[in-house]
């Protein structure tokens, strides 16, 4: 069983080596990719693409050779070592400049978390369980086909697992559809305060007395169908609360209403009906 | 308590009653008070009406505030200070250790007396990594944000139409603008607006 595991690593590696290829040869925005990764501050602005390039080349051979005869121990080692060398950059990355990109597997921006570090772990062991084979993959897979692509299954989709560049092809899609049954969300009722204060500053009566204003909204409270709104204010030279009355339920903003009162006295300083709506034809201004 | 009701009562009645003394507002044209505002802040100053920073300390109506910039400031809370946080809320909601944003007159002493306070404020992008009941994991630039949603306070602006406590268009993987308070030390908020597209 071992010997058919270790057999078949060559193929897991070889198949991750030409995918990471992929990525870094033929994409048109690798100049962004390596731009967001810790390669220019490790090997300078001027060589970090085309070592990023270079790279790729090496993974491209290497992923070949894993997957086509002959089977030669030395191609296993290579490929350990190489994964090697990705968890010591990955690490010094993550150490140097914790918010860069990865840049591994896809061009999209990702960044080096524990999974990416444990994805390199896991290819340095199938390398290295690779170069303890005798025979080739393909013999292997022939001699014993379910388990052979059982194990298959497994490497690749704990790879795909620790990838959080592959997270947007099949984890949110999963949490969509999680959402989709659960209704986490759901049974948000009522009217927010901020629908409130969003028609009162649209209001005729908050254009008038906005230079008054002092605070932020101070209290507010439901009563009949309206909701009051206080802010402090200062009113000829006096401390005064100017109470916005907002419709609860309908938006109008022509129909909120104002009322400055005196903090001291209690008196009402002054009071805004809300205007009409201007007769004739006007423009509906829907915020945007 | 009962005051408060009282209060409340005379606000109310003043508000839907009829109007009073309109054409004292003469003055206040756009034009009138935008020239009022004769803002004393020098180019590249910090402005002086303006304080953010940790409370280190309350004492009274007084709050000792670190600025994250190490410079200390006092803020006075006064009887027209209107107090956020998450929520327009009281001066016992407010605790040490807490982050603020302040904003008032700045005093001959060097106080600032604080026309309006908000507390434990964040203003964030992120994208939303999962869902869970009442609850938001968002991505924050490779950071995690625990965003928890409250019911009846929390409130969603889709395509900025007008605001509504309906949470459940938010979409998995979707970017959003959340504004919230801050739980103090820690990676969680609570919501108080989600901005998002639907």
């Amino acid at each position: 069983m071992i010997e058919m595991i270790a057999a078949l690593q060559p193929l897991v590696v070889g198949v991750v080596l030409l995918w990471s290829a992929r990525v870094k040869l033929l994409n048109r925005h690798a100049a962004a990719t390596v731009e967001r990764s810790v390669l220019p501050r490790l090997l300078g602005q001027r060589r970090a693409l085309p070592a990023y390039r270079l790279l790729g080349g090496v993974e491209l051979t290497l992923g070949a050779l894993l997957l086509l005869p002959p089977v030669l121990r030395l191609e296993a080692v290579a490929a350990a070592v190489l994964a090697v060398g990705f968890l010591g950059y990955l690490g010094y990355a993550r150490r140097a400049a914790p918010t860069s990109s990865c840049g591994c597997l896809s061009a999209q921006a990702t960044p080096i978390s524990g999974r990416s570090l444990v994805r390199a772990g896991v290819l340095v062991a199938a390398g290295g369980l690779g170069a303890l084979a005798s025979g080739g993959w393909l013999a292997a897979l022939a001699g014993r086909p379910v388990s052979g692509a059982v194990v298959l299954l497994v490497e690749l989709a704990a790879v795909a697992a620790l990838s959080p560049e592959l997270d947007r092809a099949w984890l949110l899609p999963l949490r969509q559809l999680r959402v989709r049954l659960t209704h986490p969300l759901r049974g948000g009722s009522g009217v927010p305060l901020l629908a409130s204060v969003q028609q009162l500053q649209l209001s005729e009566a908050y254009r008038r007395v906005a230079p008054l204003l002092r605070s932020d909204v101070r209290e507010h409270w439901d009563d009949g169908g309206w909701r009051f709104v206080g802010h402090a204010a200062r009113y000829q030279g006096r401390a005064v609360t100017a109470v916005f009355a907002v419709p609860l339920v309908e938006p109008a903003p022509e129909s909120v209403r104002v009322a400055v009162v005196d903090d001291a006295t209690g008196h009402t300083l002054l009071s805004l009906a809300g205007q009409p709506p201007a007769a004739g034809p006007h423009l509906t201004v829907v915020p945007a | 308590m009962h005051q408060r009701m009282d209060r409340r009562r005379l606000l109310a009645t003043a508000a839907l009653g009829g109007v009073v003394g309109a054409t004292g507002l003469g003055s206040l044209a756009p034009e009138a008070a935008f020239a009022a505002e004769a803002t004393a802040v020098g180019p590249g100053l910090p402005d002086p009406n303006f304080a953010e920073g940790r409370i280190s300390k309350i004492s009274g109506s007084m709050l000792l505030v670190t600025g994250s910039d190490t410079v200390l400031h006092s803020i006075r809370i006064t009887d027209g200070t209107s107090i956020w946080k998450l929520h327009p809320t009281t001066f016992d909601r407010v605790a040490v250790g807490d982050g603020l944003y302040a904003r008032g007159v700045r005093l001959p002493d060097g106080t600032l007396a604080a026309d309006s306070v908000w507390v434990n404020i964040v203003n964030l992008h992120g994208h939303i990594a999962s869902v869970g009941r009442n609850l938001l994991h968002l991505d924050h630039k490779g950071q995690r944000i625990v965003a928890h949603v409250v019911p009846d306070r929390s409130a969603a602006v889709y395509n900025g139409t007008p605001a509504v406590s309906d949470m459940s268009l938010l979409r998995v993987g979707r970017h959003v603008q959340v504004l919230g308070a801050w739980h103090p030390d820690t990676n969680e908020i609570d919501i108080a607006t989600v901005y998002a597209a639907a």
